[in-house]
């Protein structure tokens, strides 16, 4: 405002500067957008229209790919759904956990740091090979779960083996890893200003005030930021899937991620064409959506630049 | 505790009961969640033959047997791939705190022409899925000659292509209020000393989270490091970790178990140290 | 303030590090410095796998010294993602260690070199070795042979009050008889036996019924064979001789070392017969290989033998000849042999084998004893599957898992499981 006070002349050399500043700053991003990430982008959509099965040369086919996908391939619209069940359920229920988490571990209780850490182990486990035994030893047949439920006189099924409810322990098991989030969380929380919580204990407002007033405003763009990550990160959800259920998205197809269908058309069936393909929609699903959540953003993120 | 004056309210004082109601609960929820790791740890003290056959928690033989046969089962100790693991894990770190903090603070506070079209662009670059790149990219370090180095697992931090913290720190820069970007600009600093003096120092908890996520996402990250470091003589952790299973024959479970837990160690490690850097970052004063 | 400078310069000097790491980690890469010829092998397995290839590799340095082989190895699941990744990237191993059901997918894409008369196979049975052969070019030679056949825990057999079968003339019928027989027997704490999907499986129960497995480049099997194959599985399950459905496929997904046989709380099961060594380890009991049971009536047992692996070689190495020699010293060499054992499969060469024989572990003599005795029931080894054969196990697991759990129609999914099949085996 100042510059624009005092002319029109300096506030162009002014902008000026602030742009070479601003691409001076980027300068590794772009290197690295143009050298590492450009590339291979191009060559993914140029594969998309093509029939290249990795080991031969890639043959152009046009549009066949994605007509393939949409018309004949009901498994395609099998991961689709999963993978949207998937997404719907557990980012809410994740994000709805972690937060509450990092409120309860920010502050005032002794040893809350080690409570932090303990809370982020499982998330340090969660794509380790071992993972598939131990959701078993909990879900399994044989598991925890039902030796609970087996005290209340309850017999329990296989969940991880049973059609009905793999995608459900999966979707635990993305609840379970919620430390990313929370510590992000955690972060946000610590970056709000005390002054402005003692302003208002000042002034005489209780817990609850505070939160709805001070903390929940000033983590919108935090709460923005893993809203539009979990969302991404659990479209593209493969590792957990992919131990748990052997690399098959098994028992018949229930726990077939959309990613999961793409490494198995692109690696499995040498179908690498294909494979880019259904990259290409995913990106264009997930574009869709992280636009309509930009959009949706001016109405409910507060940022502390904004004035 | 950091700042124990804090005069912040806090949810637990809704709880009637007192701190030991709270830590019974915190305990409890975290035994619930933890019940997955404390199998596997006493797994790794069983004997490796009765780890499927023996259902119960407590081990009716202790052994350390896992422990030492792990370290010594692969080509080298085990120490070797923690080294090898340490050496990605630690340039990673370095290189995404410095190539992406500078992106950041770019998009968050500085106006240039096509800003919302790069911005796009470096979402974007987000939500490709990795395996579909993962041929392309390889194709080109090949091209290079950079197979069995680490500049292809390094360079693209050192490139900031870790869009993800780039967004993660834009995000948390925009907390910042402008107003003290504004000051610093009145006393005559430059775009790089606000940088540096302002807004570096105030995103120390973005940074933790940075390097903390960096650390743990490049210790555990599999595919590129098996496809990238091919020589048994190049592996990492994770690599080393996996040619404990053999899915069609008999796996190395208590080995595997054993050493899962000491790869843990350096990353729970890093956590708590790193945790302790998620501290207030913005002064109390001088802010309305 | 004065902490982001000091930071700030940290970050400068790890840079500064980590260029010259870098630099230096390229100075190992692959090249032939020492004028010694590099030969690339990779291979998938478990540690005690790469210590044996490890063991073998230096053998062969020793007897080359100018030769040095760089094993490049992973674990199973992986290994065809990067393996396929490199050949993408023409940066293929030199020698490449393959399955009978991805070998067409390479060969006929023209990744593999014909090693016809560049490798000494005069030990070989001819019929195994036909295996590796397409169009009348040897793409790949046999490691070590195989049977799918049934594992049984004798003592849990007979301690559930059950009698061992008469395994020359059991039937199917026995078979589930049995199975539920050991539950009820033993108060279901030992489960009869647990469900496989092994296309092997089919296959036998197919040729049984005198159907092929894949005639051409289709499925040979008629949907009504498929069907009846599944009605034994859904009896088993229904007379509680194998687990239920759920249960099943939980076992289903897990490795043999946590199968019922393995954990002791199961009495049967099916396997390759070079797995009896890892379920026996599993298990620490004394376990018996079985022939399979039959249809009653049937002119064939249907078991036949398969490579365990193949070795083949890149059609791009620039080391034809030395690839060659060590595929070679691998099959041919009996201080490979003593070496490597059985570990990828009984060895295909007569000699190594009659030189190893006794060194062999009492499972695997077993194995062998077991072969020797069933050597005249057995079908000649089948030829390498179509392209796209590889996705075979993963689509008959999921149409057997929609019939086992009632989703679908045996009749219905058996059409589908082979329109899908056909699909994809046809190109």
């Amino acid at each position: 405002m100042t510059a624009l006070a005092r002319g029109g002349h300096r506030a162009t050399l002014r902008s000026r500067r602030e742009a070479r500043a601003a691409y001076l700053f980027l300068a590794p991003w772009f290197a690295g957008l143009l050298v590492i990430t450009v590339g291979p982008i191009l060559a993914s959509l140029y594969l998309s229209f093509t029939d290249y099965s990795l080991l031969e040369e890639a043959k152009w086919v046009g549009w066949d790919n994605y007509v393939r996908m949409f018309t004949q391939d009901t498994r395609f619209l099998q991961s689709l759904q999963v993978t949207t069940v998937y997404v719907v359920v557990s980012v809410p229920l994740q994000l709805a956990f972690a937060l509450l988490l990092a409120l309860v571990l920010d502050r005032g209780l002794r040893g809350l740091s080690f409570y932090r850490s303990i809370f982020y182990l499982p998330s340090l486990l969660g794509g380790s090979v071992a993972i598939a035994i131990l959701w078993r030893k909990v879900f399994g047949a044989d598991g925890l779960v039902n030796a609970v439920l087996a005290v209340f006189g309850i017999e329990g099924t296989g969940w991880v083996g049973h059609p009905d409810y793999a995608l459900g322990t999966l979707i635990l098991l993305h609840v379970w890893t919620f430390g990313a989030p929370m510590i992000i969380f955690l972060a946000g929380l610590r970056q709000i200003p005390s002054s402005y919580y003692e302003a208002a204990s000042v002034d005489g407002a209780g817990w609850l005030r505070q939160f709805r007033s001070i903390t929940l405003p000033l983590l919108t763009p935090i709460i923005f930021f893993n809203l539009v990550l979990e969302l991404i990160k659990s479209f593209q959800s493969f590792t957990q899937a992919f131990i748990v259920s052997n690399g098959q998205g098994g028992p018949a197809d229930s726990t077939l991620f959309y990613t999961l269908y793409l490494y198995l058309q692109g690696f499995k069936r040498f179908d690498m064409g294909y494979a880019a393909a259904m990259a290409w929609v995913l990106l264009l699903i997930i574009a869709g959506l992280t636009g309509v959540n930009f959009l949706a953003s001016k109405y409910w993120v507060f940022y502390g630049d904004t004035k | 505790m950091a700042t124990p004056s804090r005069p912040v309210p806090v949810l637990f004082r809704q709880f009637r009961g007192g701190p030991l109601a709270k830590h019974a609960l915190l305990i409890g929820f975290g035994l619930v969640m933890l019940y997955p790791l404390v199998w596997m740890i006493s797994s790794s003290l069983k004997p490796e033959e009765l780890i499927f056959r023996e259902p119960g928690l407590w081990p009716s033989e202790f052994t350390l047997e896992n422990y030492t046969e792990g370290w010594n089962a692969l080509k080298h100790p085990f120490s070797y791939y923690l080294w090898n693991s340490a050496v990605v894990t630690v340039l990673s770190v370095v290189a995404n705190l410095v190539a992406c903090s500078l992106a950041a603070y770019a998009f968050a506070r500085l106006n240039f022409p096509l800003k919302k079209l790069w911005f796009a662009v470096m979402l974007g670059t987000i939500m490709l899925p990795y395996h579909v790149t993962i041929v392309p990219q390889y194709i080109m370090f090949s091209k290079l000659d950079l197979i069995n180095t680490i500049w292809p697992l390094v360079m693209p931090k050192v490139l900031a292509t870790d869009a993800f913290f780039v967004f993660l720190m834009v995000q948390f820069i925009r907390t910042l209020p402008r107003e003290l970007d504004e000051a610093a600009e009145i006393d005559g600093a430059g775009y790089w000393r606000i940088f540096m003096r302002v807004v570096m120092p105030l995103c120390l908890p973005a940074l933790a989270t940075t390097a903390i996520f960096t650390f743990i996402w490049t210790w555990n990250d599999f595919l590129s490091q098996l496809l990238y470091l091919n020589n048994p003589d190049n592996f990492t952790v994770p690599v080393a970790l996996r040619t404990f299973l053999d899915a069609s024959s008999d796996s190395s479970w208590g080995p595997m178990f054993a050493m899962s837990i000491v790869a843990l160690g350096p990353i729970f490690g890093f956590f708590l140290a790193g945790q302790k850097y998620l501290i207030r970052g913005v002064a109390t004063t001088g802010l309305k | 303030m004065n902490s982001g400078k000091k930071k700030w310069s940290a970050a400068l000097l790890a840079t500064a590090v980590l260029a010259v790491t870098a630099a230096c980690g390229s100075g190992s890469d692959g090249g032939s410095a020492d004028g010694k010829v590099v030969l690339r092998f990779s291979y998938w397995g478990s540690d005690a796998r790469q210590k044996m290839t490890e063991e073998a590799i230096k053998k062969f340095e020793e007897k080359n010294p100018t030769i040095d082989v760089e094993g490049e190895f992973s674990d199973f699941a992986s290994y065809y993602e990067s393996l396929s990744t490199k050949v993408a990237a023409s940066d293929a191993p030199d020698v490449i260690t393959l399955e009978i059901r991805a070998l067409r997918e390479y060969a006929t894409r023209g990744t593999l070199a014909d090693l016809s008369s560049k490798v000494n196979t005069a030990d070989v049975d001819a019929k195994v070795l036909a295996t590796g052969a397409i169009d009348g070019k040897q793409y790949a030679i046999p490691t070590g042979v195989n049977a799918f056949s049934l594992i049984v825990n004798p003592a849990l057999v007979e301690s559930s009050g059950q009698k061992l079968p008469d395994d020359t003339s059991w039937t199917w019928d026995d078979y589930v008889k049995l199975a539920a027989g050991v539950t009820s027997g033993s108060g279901g704490k030992v489960t009869g036996t647990q469900l496989s999907w092994n296309p092997a499986y089919l296959e036998i129960f197919a040729a049984q019924k005198g159907e092929p497995f894949y005639q051409g480049n289709q499925l040979g099997v008629s949907p009504q064979t498929i069907t009846e194959w599944w009605g034994i599985m859904q009896n088993l399950i229904k007379d509680k001789g194998a687990p239920e459905a759920a249960k099943s496929s939980e076992i289903g997904a897990t490795s043999v070392d946590q199968s019922l046989l393995g954990t002791n709380s199961g009495a049967m099961g099916m396997w390759w017969s070079n797995q009896l060594g890892a379920v026996v380890k599993a298990s620490g009991q004394n376990l018996e290989l079985l022939r399979m049971p039959k249809l009653a009536g049937a002119a064939t047992g249907g078991m036949f033998m398969q490579p365990a692996m193949f070795y083949s070689a890149s059609s791009k190495t620039e080391h034809a000849a030395e690839a060659a020699k060590f595929i070679d010293f691998m099959i041919n060499d009996p201080e490979a042999g003593a070496i490597v054992l059985s570990d990828r499969g009984l060895p295909a060469s007569s000699k190594v084998l009659a030189a190893v024989r006794d060194k062999l572990p009492e499972a695997d003599q077993k194995t062998l004893a077991f072969l020797d005795e069933a050597k005249g029931e057995l079908k000649d080894p089948p030829a390498a599957p179509p392209k796209g054969a590889s996705a075979m196990e993963e689509m008959l697991t999921r149409y057997s898992e929609e019939v086992m759990f009632g989703r679908m129609e045996p009749a219905d999914a058996a059409q589908k499981f082979i329109a899908e099949a056909n699909a994809a085996i046809a190109g």
